[in-house]
């Protein structure tokens, strides 16, 4: 009676959590829409927004700037914040789950220099592929970070066939390093001006993005989304250990890859949009794992929800703290990331976990 | 259950393991033994498809084990290791819960009620339940280790191959642990086959043994396997004894360690303390002796270092003397001493009856102590029946373990001399 008593509670937990997380995401999407240097009311933000997705407004008229900068400015904006967030958050989960690895994050396995280098080479010999335009970075940025990809699993595959995490770790370490010389090197024979570019770009940002943008990496969230979820379990049993997986039937080698692969699309597809976030990936899974405990299951939805809460949150503080200027996003999530996390580590450290 | 014919394997370049051959049947716990390095966790490893075969066959109920996918050998046979790494806080319940990983079914694969009902199930064996929601690093050694077999019996196998379970295990975690799978070997007919360390421990829960060395099998067969000292020492490399243990019909190998303390030789008449208190009688030896008794305290065959003599045993107490090193007699305080150059008796009469301690400057085997306690028997004897007496008394007879040995005519010989001359003391008294 008492066992199913605290499991009732439990599960009562958990999907409190869940309705908390998802209701914070909707509230503070909706203040990263109504905060700007151009007020638009609640009411109109959300006729637009519903107006234009489901064709169900209620106002009759609305002035035709305001639709403009909540449906071509801020909202894509947000969406893209969301997106990357909640793809760098997920990713991070995968990473740590996998590799066994508290300070795993999505940069660890060196697809995002891949993605970065493809940005910085676009930046520097400013070239845009015809009928691509202002859209050729992130799509080469992808594209290199995919080849990365490859470059690594082929690394790995080489020398160890049971793809070992440390060689997995090593392997990631060495494509990195490598990409991040070659990126520097470029960057130090560029101009002031296409430095300027490039450093910008890699601090991250989601502003002036457009849907365009959305578009790209929302295919490669829901696929990489998609094989992580379906790998929670795989996630959990790696944590015994690879031998003790394979003794209670996990294809270790065969959900190792999928995982690398769906949490390795997730941050490619992020960096290529939005250059490199940090933090995002390393604290938000850890956050998540404080209060909900380590299980993969819940870990991985919690960690998209939260971390697109948390970028959507950043950028708002990046672009209204020093208006009209805006602060690289990527100072902003660990300005407030790290805080939030040491406070955390030292109430569990005194209360214990729940 | 499990079928093993000619196999090798091992690293890629050279076997560890070469023409193995082994049965193990369904429901029986199978033990196998052998020193590190002798390729019990490489067949292991064969068996659970993380080495390669390189001839040979392994067969899971007839089916070659390489044909079974992941899952379906998960199913059937789970792996209890030594304890293991988990990372991150997980708690004991979601441990256990992977161990339903195979029978999840599903495009969610989330746990059913029947997974519910076997976690549960599996909690309340192994005695977990208690702990369910505690995290799997807080708990001790002990704990884990059951935690851990509860995720291997929540797989629900036939089999469950256990490479060294109590390795780190204290005796009581040891016990608790071989004492769960043998109730659910008996009561649910589960295959065990575990590589275990301990031979004492083996000998007391396995049913059949296989003993490896240098990647064959020596000997396959029941307990009396432990019961051949040569073969043992071969393999092991250690000095064993084969003993019987006092209440299970099993065998109890007992260690000899290669050092030896070296004693000078101890001069007989020296090497005792002897004691008169009032109502009791003691005597010291220096280092123990090799006894064989049947008195109050001290009977069987033992190592003692402590004798006496007393009238109550609260007299022991009385003069600090170690209740677990003695060997004691019921006696009045009417004692006679008599010595020669290698044996020395004490003889206590109490109402006509006689008890009789004799000490030994000489060698015994256990056979040869069995033997001197007789010879000791027969002299008394000898001694009443010549004056007409009757007496069912206790004696202890007590070896040095130095020197020659003492033959059981001598021993007949001093004894009837003591006893007699003790007889016509009393016949005198009276």
């Amino acid at each position: 009676m008492q066992n199913l008593s605290i499991r009732r509670l439990l599960n009562n937990k958990i999907v409190w959590l869940y309705i908390f997380s998802g209701g914070l995401l909707l509230c503070t999407g909706l203040l990263g829409l109504f905060l700007s240097s151009v007020t638009v009311p609640v009411p109109t933000i959300l006729h637009i927004v519903l107006e234009k997705i489901v064709g169900m407004g209620w106002l009759q008229e609305v002035p035709k700037n305001e639709e403009m900068i909540i449906w071509n400015i801020r909202l894509p904006r947000v969406v893209l914040a969301f997106c990357v967030g909640a793809s760098l958050a997920l990713a991070g989960a995968a990473f740590q789950g996998l590799l066994r690895n508290p300070l795993a994050d999505p940069y660890t396995i060196g697809v995002s220099s891949g993605a970065s280098l493809g940005a910085v080479l676009v930046l520097f010999f400013q070239v845009s592929i015809i009928g691509l335009g202002s859209f050729t970075l992130p799509v080469v940025a992808i594209i290199s970070g995919l080849i990365t990809l490859i470059v690594v699993f082929g690394l790995v595959q080489l020398s160890s066939r049971s793809l070992a995490i440390e060689t997995i770790i090593l392997a990631g370490i060495i494509v990195s390093s490598f990409i991040g010389a070659l990126v520097s090197l470029i960057i130090s024979l560029g101009d002031k001006d296409v430095m300027t570019q490039i450093i910008y770009w890699l601090y991250g940002s989601v502003g002036m993005r457009g849907w365009e943008y959305v578009q790209l990496i929302i295919p490669f969230m829901v696929i990489g989304t998609i094989i992580l979820f379906y790998h929670y379990r795989e996630l959990n049993a790696l944590a015994l250990g690879e031998d003790a997986a394979d003794h209670i039937g996990v294809n270790v080698k065969k959900g190792k890859a999928f995982i690398l692969v769906g949490a390795s699309l997730l941050t490619g597809a992020a960096v290529a949009v939005s250059g490199s976030i940090g933090f995002v990936g390393l604290v938000v899974p850890h956050l998540v794992r404080l209060v909900i405990g380590p299980n993969h299951r819940h870990v991985l939805p919690l960690s998209l929800l939260t971390g697109g809460t948390f970028l959507i949150l950043a950028d708002l503080l990046s672009r209204t703290i020093i208006a009209p200027k805006e602060l690289p996003i990527g100072v902003v999530t660990a300005l407030i990331g790290a805080p939030v996390f040491a406070f955390l580590l030292i109430r569990e450290r005194m209360g214990g976990r729940g | 259950m499990i079928k093993i014919e000619n196999l090798v394997g091992g690293y890629t370049n050279s076997p560890i393991l070469t023409d193995v051959n082994l049965e193990i049947h369904r429901g029986e716990f199978f033990a196998l033994l052998g020193p590190n390095g002798s390729g019990k966790t490489t067949l292991f490893k064969m068996i659970t498809g993380q080495l390669p075969i390189q001839s040979g066959n392994i067969l899971l109920s007839g089916k070659e084990i390489s044909s079974y996918s992941k899952l379906e050998k998960a199913k059937k046979v789970a792996v209890l290791t030594q304890e293991i790494q988990v990372s991150f806080d997980y708690t004991v319940e979601e441990i256990i819960s992977l161990g339903r990983y195979p029978h999840q079914k599903g495009m969610l694969k989330s746990l059913s009620k029947e997974d519910h009902y076997i976690i549960e199930e599996v909690m309340d064996i192994t005695k977990i339940s208690n702990f369910r929601k505690t995290q799997f690093r807080k708990l001790s050694g002990g704990e884990k280790q059951r935690v851990l077999l509860a995720k291997a019996l929540a797989q629900e196998p036939e089999l469950l191959l256990l490479d060294e379970p109590t390795n780190h295990l204290d005796i009581k975690h040891t016990f608790q642990l071989l004492d769960l799978l043998k109730e659910r070997q008996l009561s649910k007919g589960l295959t065990i086959f575990s590589i275990l360390h301990d031979l004492n421990v083996a000998s007391l829960y396995a049913d059949r043994f296989a003993l490896l060395h240098n990647g064959t099998f020596i000997e396959v067969g029941d307990v009396e396997l432990l019961r051949k000292e040569e073969q043992l020492q071969k393999v092991y490399q250690v000095k064993v004894n084969a003993q019987s243990h006092p209440t299970v019909p099993k065998p109890q190998l007992l260690m000899t360690p290669n050092y030896t303390k070296i004693k000078d030789k101890i001069n007989f008449t020296d090497s005792y303390e002897m004691t008169q208190y009032e109502n009791l009688t003691h005597i010291q030896f220096a280092e123990p002796l090799r006894t064989i008794s049947n008195g109050a305290f001290g009977d069987g065959i033992q190592w003692l270092k402590h004798f006496c003599i007393a009238s109550d045993e609260n007299l022991l107490k009385k003069y600090g003397i170690p209740y677990e090193q003695v060997g004691c007699m019921a006696s009045t305080d009417n004692i006679m001493v008599t010595q020669n150059s290698h044996m020395m008796a004490v003889v206590g009469e109490e109402k006509g009856s006689f008890n009789i301690l004799l000490f030994i400057d000489g060698h015994f085997s256990d056979g040869e102590l069995v033997n001197g306690f007789m010879a000791l028997t027969e002299g008394k004897m000898q001694a009443l029946k010549n004056l007409s007496m009757n007496s069912t008394d206790t004696q202890l007879l007590a070896a040095t373990q130095q020197g020659r040995k003492v033959s059981a005519g001598e021993i007949r010989e001093f004894v009837f001399n003591v006893t007699t001359e003790a007889i016509s003391r009393y016949l005198q008294m009276i």
